[in-house]
């Protein structure tokens, strides 16, 4: 009895340590998020739901939301502006990525700066360098203009291509990051018993790197998806009046319009879009893992 | 104690609170950048600080309906004591109860202005300038001087007219303009004014917010005429820019600019000793004098080549549209969805 009282005193003691010490390590940055975070959002929601001269409960601004025409343009324009920045920052950052996990010599510092570089100067500093590059009495269609390539300027600036263009040079290095992060934990040992088993380098990259770094995919994929939906000086600055999307829509409605509570339900559509497609990218990458446990199960 | 004493005093030296000269009263006015705080500084602020012993904080951060919705978020305490806004957030701002009423009692100036323009800005604004909306055009590119706000429609400008965009008053005083000018109206038959906004549009380069960067575009030649504050126009004539401004024969909607106190200012008697001071005799010459705007007071001495470039509800009163500003307000989140569906498409 006395051996089995012995036995379990330890674990219990270490149990009630255990209790007390998550909460006070999580307390301030859970305070934190409360005020900050929690309690914003629910005012957001609770505004969406309410009328504006008498404050009663209503679902006009959602209504409006959905049939005004101009809203949920700006919502699509919202997503299919995000998706293709996701797409090109994952396309764009995965060599410079799979570079920086393998490369052994003096020119990864080189490259890693660089990559790097763009977070050096601010969004707004970065962003007016393409307003510079891309419109009208820009660089690039002043060159063009000079040479007599063009008789008059190609319209790169105030659309979807200009913001894509600005938000990926942005977002790039935090794709980068991810990507470089999910290559360098494949071990290497893969790619070199393929290549001595006669596998091509493409088809190593194909076969065995690419697929096993779907997880840095995905989280570039995401973190691209949602830094651009809720981007907003690079929209404003490089779309111009024709290109709104919902970060600009928002500001409008806040600050010129005042009208909170609508400005709420386009708050509200922005947060369940990044939502849906944070789950569906969770959810994508669970399933893939565990349909690659059961076949690796089966394979035992 | 000792303890509680030290953190009143790190939050207070946080905050600012107490900083400046020992004694000194501080007074914080928000209000715009650019030419107008040079101007301002070197013209009212600084005899004023002078005057009267108080030290005032300029901050040039936000526009007038920026400043507002801080006024509003903030429910009157933003943290500044007097404001630069126009008649619209004027209006607004006594209708929320969110800035003070001004009287004459405490602000004895405000006897000396045009009846008619006071009314317009409400209780709670002190008309401190009156702009309006102008036709500034290139002299060296057009053919001849336009007359008419429809001059903006002439082939002659085809891809040579830049357009503010829609959250810039501008905007919605050209679009008012050109309903009148069309058979339309202010605010009740804007239909024409639509309709002609998307001509304009489909001959414009586009649509810019910013006054400075509306401004650019003319500098530089790339475009020849829009529509602008007669006062930031006759600045550009004053450089020497082959430029020139018009007030166009169908009239033209004036931008009444108001000095206001949110309700939650911290230093009300210094905001009110400042209207009063903006407005009186002496500082409203200098401040036109400066900025080549108008005054809501007749009985002020003006530049020469002023003169007969201003407008005053008296004599141009035909000429001078008042719309009423309330209404309008109500109108914009409608017109602003049309704007986006009607008339920003056409550009390009």
């Amino acid at each position: 009895m006395n051996s089995l009282a012995l036995d379990l005193h330890p674990p219990a003691r270490r149990r009630r340590t255990l209790s007390w010490f998550p909460f006070a390590a999580l307390s301030p940055s859970l305070l934190v998020l409360s005020v900050f975070f929690a309690l914003p959002m629910g005012m957001m929601i609770g505004m969406s739901f309410t009328q504006t001269e008498t404050f009663s409960p209503t679902l006009e601004h959602y209504q409006r939301f959905f049939t005004d025409g101009l809203s949920l343009a700006g919502f699509c324009r919202t997503a299919l502006m995000s998706l293709l920045v996701a797409v090109s920052v994952t396309v764009l950052g995965y060599p410079v990525a799979y570079f920086l996990a393998r490369s052994t010599t003096r020119w990864r510092a080189v490259v890693f700066a660089l990559a790097l570089a763009p977070e050096l100067a601010g969004v707004v500093l970065r962003t007016y360098g393409w307003l510079i590059i891309l419109e009208d009495r820009g660089f690039i269609n002043d060159l063009l203009l000079q040479l007599g390539v063009i008789s008059s300027p190609l319209p790169l600036s105030k659309n979807l291509f200009a913001v894509v263009v600005g938000l990926t040079h942005v977002v790039l290095p935090f794709g980068i990051l991810s990507l470089m992060t999910s290559i360098q934990g494949i071990d290497p040992n893969l790619e070199r018993a393929a290549q001595m088993l006669g596998a091509s380098r493409l088809a190593v990259i194909r076969t065995i790197v690419l697929p096993l770094s779907v997880p840095g995919i995905v989280s570039s994929m995401l973190i691209a998806f949602t830094m651009a939906a809720s981007a907003y000086a690079t929209p404003a600055l490089l779309g111009g009046a024709g290109f709104k999307v919902l970060a600009t829509m928002i500001y409008e409605q806040v600050l010129f319009y005042i009208d909170w509570p609508f400005a709420s339900v386009m708050a509200m559509a922005l947060l369940l879009m990044m939502l849906a497609i944070s789950f569906v990218g969770v959810r994508y990458e669970s399933r893939r893992r565990s349909r690659a446990s059961v076949s690796s199960g089966g394979e035992r | 104690m000792g303890a509680k004493r030290l953190l009143a005093s790190l939050c207070l030296a946080i905050s600012g609170i107490g900083s400046g000269t020992a004694g000194a009263e501080t007074l914080i006015i928000n209000s715009y950048g650019g030419p107008y705080e040079d101007i301002i500084r070197e013209r009212i602020i600084e005899p004023f600080e002078k005057r009267f012993g108080i030290d005032v904080v300029y901050d040039a951060v936000g526009s007038a309906q920026q400043d507002y919705a801080k006024i509003k978020a903030t429910q009157g305490r933003p943290g500044f004591d007097l404001v630069v806004m126009t008649a619209s957030q004027s209006l607004q701002g006594c209708k929320d109860g969110l800035l003070e009423q001004l009287t004459p009692s405490s602000i004895p100036n405000l006897n000396a202005l045009q009846g008619e323009l006071s009314a317009v800005a409400g209780g709670c604004g002190a008309v401190h300038e009156v702009q309006y909306l102008s036709l500034l055009y290139r002299t060296d590119k057009l053919a001849s001087q336009p007359t008419s706000w429809s001059a903006l429609l002439d082939p002659e400008l085809n891809k040579r007219v830049i357009l503010p965009t829609f959250q810039n008053i501008m905007a919605v005083y050209l679009l008012e303009m050109m309903s009148v000018t069309n058979g339309g109206d202010l605010i009740d038959n804007i239909d024409p004014g639509f309709d002609a906004m998307a001509k304009i549009s489909a001959q414009s380069v586009g649509f810019e917010q910013s006054s400075a960067i509306l401004e650019s575009y003319l500098r530089e030649g790339s475009v020849w005429a829009m529509p602008f504050w007669n006062g930031r126009a006759q600045l550009m004539v004053d450089e020497g820019l082959p430029v020139d401004y018009i007030s166009p024969k169908e009239g033209t909607i004036p931008l009444v600019a108001t000095l206001n106190i949110p309700v939650g200012a911290a230093n009300k008697d210094a905001a009110r000793k400042f209207i009063d001071f903006f407005l009186d005799k002496s500082s409203q010459e200098a401040w036109v004098a400066g900025y080549r705007v108008g005054s809501a007071r007749s009985d002020i001495s003006v530049p020469e080549e002023l003169k007969d470039r201003q407008l005053t509800v008296g004599p141009d009163g035909d000429r001078l549209h008042l719309p009423d500003l309330l209404r309008l307000q109500e109108k914009l989140p409608v017109w602003a969805e049309r704007w986006e569906r009607d008339v920003v498409p056409n550009a390009r």
